[in-house]
């Protein structure tokens, strides 16, 4: 073989990336033993050494990524669920600023549309599905106080999966938005759905996979292998939340992944969707059936923590649990049942409109439950204005205007005017930035102590995260609102000159909303160079016993 | 959580973001981007049929060879003609290149559907139109021969010389297709 720089250079970089590895599993391997010291006697095999690490405090940690007890699968999704939501945030910055002419101040419209594309499979796919997991993942153990944890390799496949498919998706530069309507999708240029669309596909049938797996062994934790002590009347809110939201992946998602292996197919062999069979509508009724579902999977993990952490800093029991109970499973029952109100202007006829329309009215009715148990809990407890509960305090405004803009859009007449207009987005995105995005902000400054290894979190810096982002949610989302009602187009790259007063107001908001999230990082660092101050105790997790 | 731990956490959080950011924003600009239509002097027609099996299947002489000049706008008029998606790619060159493609417009699957596509080109040269779709049979050459008249004086159509009764579809028009 003959002897080439560039070769010398390629051999040594893998040698060492090789190397690199090896040593991080090394050390994990040594964190492993380190954490489970004392215990060795009690240890017969693999599955025991879980049940031990996965009821532990467990910090923030690289090692993380080569360990598979429930808690370290569970550190592993945080993070990289963070990872996509600074990935995705930062392209929701960019689209905003080109947006503050009607002509592009900055970006092509192609470059637009890869960016919108990244934003709304990140933020959904990536942010939204791997946060929960990762909750699900770190809380559930310790809350059912789970004997046995036997499925970590199979957790650990599942993760690198999911970790795979955001690769993917971020790899894939797709143009198609988050839906991959047909047949965009199939038509591989950078005009159509993007050269590597596939990739983009084959990324979200990789996620989708892991959140399918990952809800069967959620399900498994809550009913089978949860503590005899606990029982189902008993169990926390945040599982029966679970529950929900794994019922509702289950059996929803593989519609849409059947649609995108068709949609695969049809690169290679177009039967499936072609024009000329009619039925470019048949991929937008299979994806919608999956694509209303997600926005639920996103929200209900965070009516659960809410459920959580409100009677806690408000000094207090949730004011009834049975109602919450059957709140959060009758918005499972009837969300899977409203998708069609994505398609009222695509010609399922006056019928089906009239029962997607009623569907979607009557999901008003279990969340107006939830809210107002929420109220009552208010109502009768002592308010603690800690951060977490300034989070849940605006989670509880921001889901009741996104909850009232949305019940709106569920009049046919009225979704007529209002669709494909900035009104839907700021509908949804009051949705997912108050109650998502800052559920899980609160779910991480809940964990804080135990995250940290019993470090306090800086409570100045942390107020401007939460102020920024609330403040910016709203300078964003509500001339989005009203411009939307005039008719501002939402998905495209530049705009008429009229709209400009409300997209520059929307610029605003949204590099306000940077600059929150970039707080709570320098907040993360600073808090991590402070002694250890505080005992590992969360509230949260209050009732686990270290190391049992 | 080391001090390490955060920092790194963090840097790798800003880093991922800011390179993912430059990493959408170089995606291939090619179709449509690349090139602005030339000024032009005077206006031409071409009428293309879409078709799966070529470019003007229907008439003698499918995926003709077009002849126009440098700084002529030429106004294609293509037309559905199958029901199938198909595109109207032009890229320099003698063979097709998607990402060096000066114009790509999709033309929608309904029979009788007209696009309209203008572009004048400023360099002579061979091109190549296609569709992305069929690439291997709806392709053919279009070959620019420079202006001498460049002023803004009207050229005249027959000065290429090509005998007009040979000419298929859009002769009438005053398309210069190969005999």
């Amino acid at each position: 073989m003959i002897f080439s720089f560039e070769l010398a250079i390629f051999g040594s970089t893998i040698s060492v990336l090789i190397i690199m590895f090896l040593l991080l599993y090394f050390y994990a391997q040594d964190y492993r033993k380190y954490l489970l010291e004392g215990k060795q006697e009690v240890i017969q095999e693999r599955s025991q050494e879980n049940a031990i690490l996965s009821n532990m405090k467990r910090e923030l940690s690289f090692a993380a990524f080569f360990m598979d007890d429930s808690k370290s699968i569970g550190i592993r999704y945080i993070i990289t669920s963070l990872l996509f939501f600074f990935i995705a945030g930062l392209a929701g910055v960019g689209m905003r600023i080109s947006l503050w002419n009607p002509n592009p101040t900055f970006l092509t419209p192609i470059q637009y549309n890869v960016l919108l594309t990244e934003h709304g499979t990140l933020m959904l796919y990536g942010w939204a599905t791997g946060s929960i997991l990762g909750l699900g993942y770190y809380l559930l153990p310790s809350m059912l106080k789970i004997k046995s944890d036997k499925l970590g390799h199979l957790n650990s496949a599942m993760f690198w999966f999911y970790f795979v498919g955001g690769v993917l998706l971020i790899f894939s530069r797709s143009t198609a938005s988050w839906y991959f309507y047909y047949p965009l999708t199939d038509q591989l240029t950078e005009a159509g759905g993007g050269s590597y669309s596939f990739a983009a596909l084959a990324g979200v049938l990789l996620i989708l996979t892991a959140a399918n797996v990952a809800s069967i062994i959620f399900l498994k934790m809550i009913f089978f292998d949860r503590d005899k002590s606990i029982r189902l009347s008993k169990l926390p809110l945040f599982a029966w939340s679970i529950v929900s939201t794994a019922l509702l992946i289950l059996s929803s998602a593989p519609v849409s992944m059947v649609a995108d292996v068709m949609l695969i197919y049809d690169l290679i062999n177009p039967v499936f969707f072609t024009g000329s069979n009619g039925t470019a509508l048949g991929y937008a009724i299979l994806f919608w059936f999956w694509g209303h579902p997600i926005v639920y999977v996103a929200v209900i993990p965070a009516f659960g923590l809410i459920y959580e952490l409100l009677p806690k800093y408000a000094n207090t029991k949730v004011y009834s649990y049975k109602s919450g109970v059957i709140g959060l499973l009758l918005l499972m029952v009837l969300s899977g049942t409203v998708w069609g109100h994505h398609l009222f202007n695509s010609g399922l006829g006056t019928f089906w409109d009239l029962i997607f329309s009623t569907t979607s009215f009557l999901v008003a009715i279990p969340s107006a439950i939830t809210v107002f148990n929420w109220i009552a809990t208010l109502w009768t407890g002592k308010i603690r204005l800690t951060v977490p509960m300034l989070f849940i305090l605006n989670a509880i405004i921001d889901f009741v205007i996104g909850g009232v803009t949305g019940v709106m859009q569920a009049d046919v007449g009225i979704n007529e005017l209002i669709h494909g207009t900035y009104w839907v987005t700021a509908h949804f995105h009051f949705i997912l930035l108050g109650m998502t995005t800052g559920m899980a902000f609160a779910a991480i400054y809940a964990l804080f102590p135990t995250l940290s290894g019993g470090r306090r979190y800086n409570v100045a810096l942390a107020k401007a995260h939460f102020y920024l982002t609330a403040l910016g949610t709203y300078v964003m989302t509500v001339p989005w609102a009203l411009g939307g009602f005039q008719g501002m187009p939402r998905r495209v790259a530049g705009y008429f000159g009229i709209f400009q007063s409300y997209q520059d107001a929307a610029a605003i908001g949204g590099i306000i909303l940077g600059i929150g999230q970039l707080i709570f990082l320098i907040n993360l660092v600073y808090s991590s160079t402070k002694p250890i101050s505080v005992s590992n105790e969360n509230i949260l997790e209050s009732e686990v016993i270290y190391g049992e | 959580m080391s001090r390490i731990t955060a920092i790194s956490l963090a840097l790798i959080l800003i880093l991922g973001a800011g390179l993912s950011f430059y990493f959408f924003l170089s995606v291939p600009q090619g179709i449509g981007a690349q090139g602005v239509s030339a000024s032009y002097n005077s206006t031409e027609l071409i009428v293309l049929y879409a078709n799966a099996q070529g470019w003007n299947y229907n008439s003698s002489h499918p995926n003709p060879t077009i002849y126009a000049k440098t700084h002529v706008l030429l106004e294609f008029k293509v037309i559905e003609q199958d029901n199938l998606p198909h595109t109207l790619t032009i890229n320099p060159g003698n063979s097709e290149n998607q990402n060096s493609a000066i114009v790509s417009v999709n033309i929608p699957p309904i029979t009788g559907t007209v696009v309209w596509v203008n572009w004048s080109f400023g360099q002579p040269g061979t091109y190549t139109y296609w569709c992305i779709v069929h690439p291997e049979t709806m392709v053919g050459l279009l070959i620019i021969n420079s202006s001498t008249n460049q002023t803004a004086s009207v050229v005249p159509n027959s000065i290429q010389g090509y005998q007009l009764s040979n000419l298929s579809i859009g002769n009438i028009y005053g398309a210069k297709f190969e005999t």
